[in-house]
């Protein structure tokens, strides 16, 4: 059999630019999102996180959202609702 | 015929074997030698489903990639399809591609789902699809090939690669390819994707993402409350703790000609299959499959498999001896992950 081409069959994902909004520089003071997937635990888990915060690291207050379920981003309510009401997010996994 | 330019960058090779072994290299197969892609071989797929190489199946916005007709077209050869078999593979990629399906999850998850395929409606026959003896088993080229295609897409296109972003734990061999067609021959109910608003003469494919196969046996009855009893004995164990949004009960010959025989639709079937099938939650909870203390109200309250009846699709197929049928569980996390969805195969497109 004589040479002959064959065609790649993979792709290139599109190239999308991903800007991380700067860190605070302390938590003092901030309002704080929590995002629970919820995986078991993951509730009781991101409660603890966010008690630490206060505790430890001056946090004002902080709101928990619960997804719709582990394997979706989180949806549009969620990020409106951290857009106007928080300062910073905290995402966790309870598996 | 298409005399579009297709893109894909090309590699020479000096001979077949040689061909097979630069796949393997590149990280393109699935374990198994692929058939090399050539130029005339994928226009020959593209031209059975008219389709221009570059038209978009489906977006995958987790992945920010467009499926295009041409890469479906190349790794639908390199599976070892026929042309023919083109349009079913079309169909099912639009079925991933479809919100309800959602892809991440099942593509993704430790609970290593794969892609059950239901073929119903003429195309079924006509292609030679096994709906038949050794329903999941290998001898059948369109149920072979069209599956495998599916996940070489996804493999090579949408970049889900085993031990990266597949990571299901121990999987199942279905994930080679996972399709079956409904025996609406011999079936006396309404096919699947008739229940689901087709014309019976339309042809179409159900995707669900899906564990393997859990077989359940019952040679001692010849009633239908007989049968289905054994069957939800089993189901009821699963008890979908893991939030399975659906599950599909595969009827084979013997219990099929026995369940219809007493006048059993596959609506009847549904409602049975719902009914006995429910966990009490203290039951789920001694088990260690939900958590929690049991409440004396635990004893009472009934959990049901799945959120309604409709939600058990019960399809015809399997062979006509044995005393053997089986049910599938969906792929975890609600209806909120993961939904069958049943696109139509369009058999020629302009």
């Amino acid at each position: 059999m004589a040479g002959f081409e064959i065609l790649d069959p993979t792709v290139e994902p599109r190239k999308q630019p991903l800007t991380y909004v700067p860190r605070p520089d302390s938590l003092k003071g901030k309002r704080v999102g929590l995002v629970e997937n919820t995986k078991f635990n993951s509730d009781k888990l991101l409660v603890k996180i966010g008690d630490i915060l206060k505790s430890e690291y001056g946090a004002a207050d902080y709101t928990m959202w619960r997804k719709h379920n582990s394997s979706v981003p989180a949806h549009q309510e969620i990020l409106d609702e951290a857009r106007r009401g928080v300062d910073c997010v905290v995402a966790g996994i309870g598996d | 015929m298409t005399t579009t330019q297709l893109t894909s960058k090309r590699y020479p090779v000096p001979d077949l074997s040689h061909a097979i072994e630069f796949c393997y290299q590149q990280g393109w197969t699935d374990g198994l030698p692929v058939v090399p892609p050539t130029e005339g071989a994928v226009r020959a797929m593209l031209d059975a489903a008219g389709l221009e190489p570059g038209q978009e199946l489906c977006f995958i916005t987790n992945r920010q990639v467009a499926v295009t007709a041409e890469k479906v077209a190349v790794n639908a050869v390199m599976a070892g399809c026929l042309p023919e078999h083109m349009p079913v593979v079309v169909a099912a990629v639009e079925g991933l591609g479809d919100p309800k399906w959602g892809y991440h999850g099942p593509a993704a998850s430790t609970g290593g789902a794969a892609v059950l395929m239901i073929v119903n409606g003429p195309i079924a026959a006509r292609l030679g699809f096994n709906s038949g003896d050794n329903l999941f088993g290998p001898g059948w080229r369109s149920n072979a090939t069209t599956g495998r295609a599916v996940r070489l897409v996804m493999r090579n296109v949408i970049g889900t690669l085993p031990g990266a972003l597949d990571r299901g734990t121990v999987a199942h061999p279905g994930k080679y390819s996972y399709v079956i067609a409904e025996n609406e021959v011999e079936s006396p109910w309404t096919p699947l994707h008739v229940q689901r608003g087709f014309k019976a003469e339309e042809s179409t494919v159900t995707v669900m993402s899906a564990e393997g196969p859990h077989q359940f046996y019952n040679q001692l009855s010849s009633t239908a409350e007989g049968v289905l009893t054994s069957l939800c004995d089993d189901m009821q164990h699963h008890a979908s703790t893991n939030g399975q949004p659906q599950y599909v009960v595969v009827l084979a010959g013997e219990h099929m000609r026995t369940i219809a025989a007493a006048g059993w639709s596959k609506a009847d079937i549904q409602e049975f299959v719902f009914e006995h099938t429910q966990n009490s939650v203290a039951h789920l909870k001694r088990v260690q499959r939900l958590a929690g203390a049991i409440t004396p109200a635990d004893e009472t309250t009934m959990r049901p498999l799945v959120p309604s009846a409709e939600d058990v699709l019960v399809v015809a197929a399997g062979g006509r001896a044995g005393a053997f049928s089986c049910y599938i569980p969906g792929w975890a996390g609600g209806k909120k992950s993961s939904q069958s969805v049943t696109k139509l195969i369009r058999e020629r497109r302009a």
